[in-house]
């Protein structure tokens, strides 16, 4: 090594979260041995302004070149940190995290004396590592100001209005023949009685009359190349014809997919048995009374949670164990729909509303107050003992035990049963195929963090929005489709982007290009070059996504990644064990 | 400190914006950095916006900071919030006013907004101050803490939490305190107090002594205005600040028989003479000695002292505490010349003194011009009470002495003879008008009273009667009251015929006393006889001359007569270094508003005063010992425990003497700016319902009864007692009941909303006192359980499995058992149903929230629409989210309406999505 590194260690407490589990203080004097260790100190939060302050002029005080955090996950606070590095002029990449939070003091609550001993060999580790660093630059990318949005509901178009509105190119690709998605179906839609197809055709005169938005139906994004900032996707029109567009960044609002209730779910199958979307186009299909196979609906049983809030089961291998959310809301409206349409018809229909808990939250409560008052008679039912549909007497009869009564149960005849369905993941391989973006266990698109980064997906310059990520209602879906509007104006708008720099990097002088690291790359980031008179590879670097699938493919052991240097694996192997190699 | 807002640091991708309008000093202004505010900041500068970030309290962070963990991943609170606190704070397009307020926004007709905004004064240096702490350890004044919502208290000054940004140190100052404000010398009677109570009696006479040196004179002697003023008074008794005063000085005096300080080590070559070594000339030479000039007191008397010396009895002020007070200024090199009339100015300026100050009192009498004036027997008050406190004592006993007049001047007379004849002597105050009407302190005349003095009232001398040219008698006349003067008293009318003669020895006329400057010439007088001096600066018409005390005022309390001569030490002190006279004297902020101080004295336990310690009344009758007796250490503490802290601050300097920067300021003043900006965010949050609104379930009265918000902070990581305990005992609970929509989905409180967060946070609290308190039992009263959002639902199962109770049921009553804990009354709405009675010892309210209506009064271009429920009204949600009725003016987050953090977070993109647009639209390209 040419000098003696100095690095600064500092072990956080996390307010407890680590304090309690691991001696904080003794990790900290204990690494204070370790060669390099200039400083080895703890804070309550080292995320804290004041702490991060302190570091700062430590490491310009004491001319720090190594930086070791040991604190919570990387996913956290990585940039938190690499910040504050480049605030106290040490190059970001010469700082090390290490997890103690995750990785030590959560799993081994209870073993104070373990989780202690365990937190020192792991910042041991990240010492050693740090002291192998050395400086590095981001690779910096020109980005396109042009943004493909994949879906052309309400959340998509809106999301192009704005994005428009900032100055951006947009172009909207929709498989559907028409623009709009569920809500061009949906009717009247609550809490504030907004007529769908209105709002749609609203939406499509504003795209219509931006020269920067161009709209695709029949459309279907089959590849995607490149890498944030500068994508090429390749677009597909009516099945035949191909265009290739240009852009800086992809926001995807696919949707939903209603929840298609199985053979005999809830009577499902029976006539008579409909789902909520089809008794609304029956209730505002307009002419005269409301019937059900030419008899007048006297009375209708509306059942909640239909696909939603699932329990794992014989009959429900896969359950749908999240709550949809907007079904609650979209049901007490239909009542005060149906007493609306009771006084105007003159017809008197009663409606029973057969739930678990009604979910009107927020302001959303004023739509079941009101259904309450306008004659919706509400029960209670267990999901131990849900709901039966049987047909009696040319009619239907929902068997329920009302949990509010006393458990008691009550046959209800009615002509109608309405299923409130709730929302589903949208499959659609094609798509996932080119995008990859990760899937929560609900199979919806899984956003990095959902409080932290809840529009930005692991695909860098993908964004999600709307229901594509998870139910939400109409409001909440255009809120999130301009939230990754501002995260790609984030982006788009500076001109540039910074990559990692930390990616594969080739030895040429052991490469003898074998073709493996190419096979083995899952983004094509690798390239045969000609270097001299032989033949090597080379990586693309804006390409390498740095995750090493290469490196141990290679049969010359030319490939190492930046950050991850076999040297840097060695010496951490070695100061983590540096105490069972000395007994 | 500056308030920098003329340039905002900017990166060098910054979008170019049209400047052929009203250039801009910020493209958007964001109000209140919570998450949403943040947020939408993050957002906006990542695009190349130049931000304003205003937030009202002293850190950004908002409400989310101060959670313990966030639902449903149980991630900490601080590990979600801080990286956004952070990014905000060190954005370079970014600027940050913490503890600001907007004042006022107005649209304007190309579209951008008039911000008219202030920084509040937090009288401390912001760029200065290193965010150590010192400050916060060493206060003396606690109050409650807000950012644990009460459940602690935390120091006047200080840092707002642990992870705050930026970290420094704000000081509360809600006013003056009306027993500072009071004071003519505004000695800082609210500071020393508080270093009473914290045991640190010298730095509580240090203190003392930079508004008034003569501490043990007026601990003694003092008419305390700063007592009749006191808002304990309001409530069980006022304060008895000068008892404490009087402990504090005399445990200081006999401790340090000799001050602890020489004269200053800066000498000025400036030389003083001041006339007269009243308080008022004392006080002036103490403090321009401290500056370094040379200061030379005339005194006509043989001591020094004016009427500290001559006028007040021994049994209100022992001679020795004057001389020890009288060492605090000669310690500093004064030196004071006795025996020795100054009857020349010209003289004096002569003998090279660079500047006068006259201080020569008033204590020349009015005569009474009535036949038998000059009997022997006959005398001033002054001249009586000289002989008694310099010279030899008359004999009076089985005498009767009668005291003409009815103010304090007159009590001094008539409570020396009692004491000089031992009991044995008749003394009888005269005077013209009624008791109620009498100027002297109630408690004077009382004391008096019960000393044996006799009260003559409505009754006037006519004539002195003497025999052998000694005085025998006095014939009085009763006397009626007329209309009123122009003093707006009561005119007394002599009433016919009603004379009658009185045999006494000895008559002492205490009728008023005149100012003492027959030496100076004419022109330096009015009509009265008193000074002609500057009220500011009691400089006289001759620049070089000033003049203070009695003989500018006219006779007033020994603390006037200080604060004049402190006034013009100041002013003296000026002119000699050649600065401008026209600057105020004391910084003295507004009186704190008592009204507001009780109101928020829910707090305040009930304290009774300590009683003051008397002399029998046959001591007091004998003796001039001093009839009050000094507090005990103990005593003293107690009854400074009574001080209510109305300023806050009490302004006892400990932090200033700690804070290493000298960052503190109490001079510090707000800075109002007035600023353009392309479009305004309003994140401006939302408020929490208080839970005593739902009086039966007994929050504030039983004390174990806590809201949403306080678990929150019991289960923190920063929490204040460090684990789950009842507030009551500090016992771990048992069996929690947490209780859902207290005040949400309730229209006895006119909030029919559901508050969008309390079932999940509330099951957040349950899953975590179970971690804490593993024996514990969580039930959870519910309406409905509402877990609608990403992982919720799951999360609800997950508490369900972990063994919470959720009973369906709406909770009627809380009572207290004897045991202490408390009974839930409530419908059990499952199962066999009917009213059901569950005991527990620990209750969480999951309190509803309110609209915060700031945003509102900000907006002065108009009105900004409400929605039905007094949140900020979104015109269109669903096309249009965060978009207000004032064009370009959105708002982001909770101020449409509470809802969780992602939904913040999200809606907060759009808000800024939507500022952007409309910045592109009104000022792009």
């Amino acid at each position: 090594m040419a000098h003696k590194r100095r690095i600064g260690v500092y072990i956080c407490h996390c307010g407890g979260n680590i304090s309690d589990h691991v001696n904080v203080k003794e990790v900290a004097e204990a690494l204070l041995d370790e060669p390099g260790v200039e400083i080895s100190r703890t804070h309550m939060f080292n995320c804290s302004d004041a702490s991060q302050q302190e570091m700062v002029d430590e490491i310009k005080e004491e001319n720090l070149d190594g930086l070791v955090i040991a604190s919570c996950s990387p996913k956290l606070h990585l940039f938190t940190f690499r910040a504050m590095a480049e605030r106290a002029g040490l190059n970001p990449y010469q700082y090390v995290h290490v997890n103690l939070r995750e990785q030590c003091s959560w799993a081994h609550t209870g073993d104070k004396v373990g989780a202690t001993e365990k937190g020192i060999n792991l910042t041991r580790a990240g010492v050693a590592k740090c002291a192998l660093t050395h400086p590095l630059t981001a690779i910096r990318i020109e980005t396109q100001p042009r943004v493909l949005v994949v879906g052309a509901g309400v959340a998509g178009m809106r999301a192009a209005i704005s994005l428009a509105g900032m100055g951006l190119s947009v172009f909207i690709v929709e498989r559907g023949n028409e623009p709009g998605g569920w809500a061009s179906q949906a009717g009247r839609m609550g809490p504030d009685d907004r007529y769908g197809p209105e709002v749609v055709a609203n939406l499509l005169a504003q795209i219509r009359n931006h020269e920067n938005i161009i709209l695709y139906t029949s459309a279907e994004l089959t590849a995607k190349s490149g890498h944030i900032g500068d994508f090429t996707a390749t677009v597909r029109l009516r099945g035949e014809e191909d265009v290739s567009l240009n852009v800086g960044a992809i926001v995807v609002t696919t949707g939903f997919t209603p929840y298609e209730p199985e053979d005999g779910e809830y009577g499902w199958g029976k006539p008579g048995v409909v789902t909520l979307k089809d008794f609304r186009q029956m209730l505002e299909a307009g002419d005269g009374p409301l019937t059900y196979n030419g008899i007048p609906v006297r009375d209708v049983g509306f059942i909640y949670c239909v696909g939603s809030r699932q329990t794992k089961g014989d009959t429900c291998p896969e359950p749908n164990t999240y709550c949809s959310r907007f079904c609650c809301m979209a049901t007490a409206f239909s009542a005060s729909l149906l007493h609306e349409f009771e006084k105007e018809s003159g017809q008197t229909i009663n409606q029973y509303h057969l739930y678990r808990d009604v979910r009107t939250y927020g302001h959303l409560e004023a739509v079941y107050t009101n259904a309450r008052a306008d004659g919706a008679l509400f029960l209670r039912w267990d999901p131990k003992e849900p709901p039966r549909v049987e047909q009696s007497n040319g009619r239907l009869a929902i068997k329920v035990k009302d949990t509010l009564l006393g458990d008691e149960e009550l046959e209800l005849g009615v002509d109608l049963v309405v299923l409130a369905t709730g929302m589903t993941a949208r499959k659609n391989d094609t798509l996932n195929n080119v995008l990859k973006i990760p899937e929560s266990k609900d199979g919806f698109y899984n956003e990095i963090h959902i409080k932290l980064r809840p529009v930005e997906t692991a695909i860098d310059g993908v964004f999600i929005a709307g229901t594509a990520q998870g139910p939400k209602n109409l409001a909440e879906s255009v809120a999130s489709a301009l939230a990754a509007v501002v995260k790609t104006g984030g982006l788009l708008k500076k001109g540039y982007v910074n990559l990692e720099p930390l990616i594969a990097e080739i030895d040429t002088d052991k490469c003898v290009w074998c073709n493996e690291c190419l096979k083995a790359c899952p983004y094509g980031a690798i390239e045969r070059v000609l270097c001299g008179d032989k033949e090597v590879a080379m990586v693309i670097d804006s390409s390498c996504k740095g995750e090493g699938a290469c490196v141990p493919v290679c049969p010359q052991d030319a490939i190492d990644i930046e950050g991850f240097r076999d040297n840097q694996i060695m010496a951490m192997i070695d100061a983590s064990l540096k105490e069972l190699v000395a007994a | 400190m500056t308030l920098n807002t003329d340039t905002c640091p900017v990166d060098r991708n910054v979008i170019n914006l049209k400047l052929d309008r009203n250039p801009l000093d910020y493209d958007v202004m964001i109000v209140g950095a919570g998450v949403a505010g943040m947020e939408t900041a993050a957002s906006m500068g990542d695009m190349g916006y130049r931000v304003l970030l205003v937030e009202k309290n002293a850190s950004i962070g908002g409400r989310a900071i101060l959670l313990s963990k966030v639902f449903p991943t149980l991630d900490c609170a601080s590990c979600i919030v801080t990286p956004k606190m952070a990014s905000v704070s060190h954005h370079p397009n970014v600027q940050i006013m913490t503890y600001s307020e907007v004042d006022g926004i107005v649209r304007k007709a190309d579209g951008s907004f008039a911000v008219d905004l202030h920084r509040k004064a937090a009288y401390v240096d912001f760029d200065a101050c290193t965010g150590c702490g010192k400050c916060e350890q060493i206060c003396t004044v606690t109050v409650p803490d807000e950012f644990n919502y009460d459940l602690v208290t935390r120091r006047v000054a200080h840092i707002p939490f642990p992870q705050a940004v930026p970290k420094k140190a704000i000081i509360d100052r809600r006013g003056e305190a009306p027993c500072t404000f009071t004071c003519p010398a505004n000695v800082k009677a609210s500071g020393y107090i508080s270093l009473v109570r914290a045991g640190r009696y010298r730095e509580a006479f240090n203190l003392h002594l930079e508004n008034a040196p003569l501490v043990g004179s007026l601990a003694r002697a003092c008419y305390a205005p700063c007592e009749s003023d006191c808002t304990r008074g309001e409530k069980e008794g006022t304060v008895h600040i000068r008892g404490i005063k009087r402990f504090m000085a005399d445990r200081y005096y006999a401790e340090h028989p000799e001050p602890e300080y020489g004269p200053v080590e800066n000498q000025l070559g400036t030389r003083i003479a001041i006339i007269g070594s009243g308080p008022a000339g004392l006080s002036a030479a103490f403090y321009l000695a401290r500056e370094g000039h040379q200061v030379t007191i005339f005194e006509a008397e043989k001591e020094a002292g004016g009427m500290l010396r001559t006028a007040i009895p021994a049994y209100r002020l022992p001679k020795g505490v004057v001389d020890r007070d009288i060492k605090n200024v000669t310690a500093l090199g004064v030196k004071i010349r006795t025996g020795h009339r100054i009857t020349s100015l010209p003289d004096l300026k002569q003998q090279g003194f660079n500047a006068i100050l006259i201080s020569t009192g008033a204590a020349d009498e009015h005569g009474l011009d009535i036949e038998g004036r000059d009997l022997d027997g006959v005398m001033g008050c002054m001249q009586f009470l000289h002989e008694v406190n310099v010279g030899e004592m008359p004999d009076l006993e089985n005498k009767t002495v009668m005291v003409i007049g009815g103010g304090n001047s007159a009590m001094d007379p008539a409570r020396a003879a009692i004491r000089i004849g031992a009991g044995k002597v008749h003394v009888i105050i005269n005077y013209r008008r009624g008791r109620k009407e009498m100027p002297a302190h109630d408690w004077e005349v009382v004391g008096a009273e019960e000393e044996g003095v006799e009260l003559m009232l409505m009754s006037a001398p006519t004539r002195f009667i003497g025999r052998d040219g000694k005085l025998v008698a006095v014939e009085c006349i009763s006397m009626e009251l007329g209309e009123p003067d122009e003093s707006g008293r009561r005119r007394p009318m002599p009433i016919e015929g009603s004379e009658k003669v009185i045999p006494i020895d000895m008559a002492i006329l205490s009728i008023g006393l005149l100012p003492s400057t027959a030496h100076f010439p004419a022109e330096m007088k009015n009509s009265k006889g008193l000074l002609i001096a500057d009220p500011q600066t009691l400089q006289t018409p001759d620049p070089d001359i000033f003049a203070s005390g009695d003989c500018v005022t006219a006779p007033t309390m020994m603390i006037n007569a200080i604060a004049q001569g402190r006034r013009a030490a100041f002013y003296i002190d000026r002119r000699l270094k050649g600065e401008s006279l026209n600057v105020p004297f004391d910084c003295v902020l507004e009186k704190a508003d008592k009204n507001v101080v009780l109101e928020e004295a829910d707090h305040f336990v009930e304290r009774q005063p300590v009683p003051q310690r008397m002399l029998s009344l046959e001591e007091r009758r004998k003796t001039f010992e001093c009839y009050e007796q000094v507090m005990t250490e103990a005593e003293a503490r107690q009854e400074a425990q009574r001080c209510m802290n109305c300023g806050e601050c009490a302004q006892c300097m400990e932090c200033v003497s700690v804070c290493a920067p000298q960052c503190i300021d109490f001079t510090q003043k707000p800075i109002s700016r007035s600023i353009n900006v392309g479009t305004v965010v309003m994140s401006t949050g939302y408020g929490i319902l208080d839970p005593a609104t739902k009086q039966l379930l007994g929050y504030g009265r039983f004390s174990d009864v806590i809201s949403g918000p306080q678990m929150d902070r019991l289960l923190a990581p920063t929490r204040p007692y460090n684990g789950v305990l009842r507030p009551s005992d500090g016992k771990e609970p048992e069996s929690i009941a947490i209780i859902l929509c207290v005040g949400s989905r309730d229209r006895t409180v006119c909030n029919p909303l559901c508050c969008r967060i309390g079932c999940m946070y509330s099951m957040k609290h349950a899953q975590l006192a179970m971690g804490a308190l593993p024996m514990a039992e969580v039930t959870i009263y519910t309406i409905d359980v509402r877990a609608f959002g990403k992982g919720y639902d799951e999360f609800y199962e997950q508490s369900k499995a972990m063994g919470i109770q959720f009973v369906k049921g709406k909770v009627a009553r809380i009572e207290q058992l004897s045991n202490g804990n408390l009974a839930l009354h409530y419908e059990d709405q499952l199962g066999e149903g009917g009213k059901r009675t569950r005991e527990h010892d620990l209750v969480v309210l999951t309190v509803g929230f309110l609209p915060n209506t700031d945003a509102f009064s900000l907006y002065k271009g108009g009105e900004l629409a409400a929605g039905n429920s007094g949140y900020v009204c979104e015109v269109d949600p669903i096309s249009e989210p965060a978009r207000t009725n004032v064009d370009g003016l959105f708002a982001a987050g909770t101020a449409i309406g509470v809802m969780d953090i992602p939904d913040t977070v999200l809606h907060s993109g759009a808000a800024a999505a939507q500022a952007a647009v409309y910045l592109e639209r009104t000022r792009g390209r």
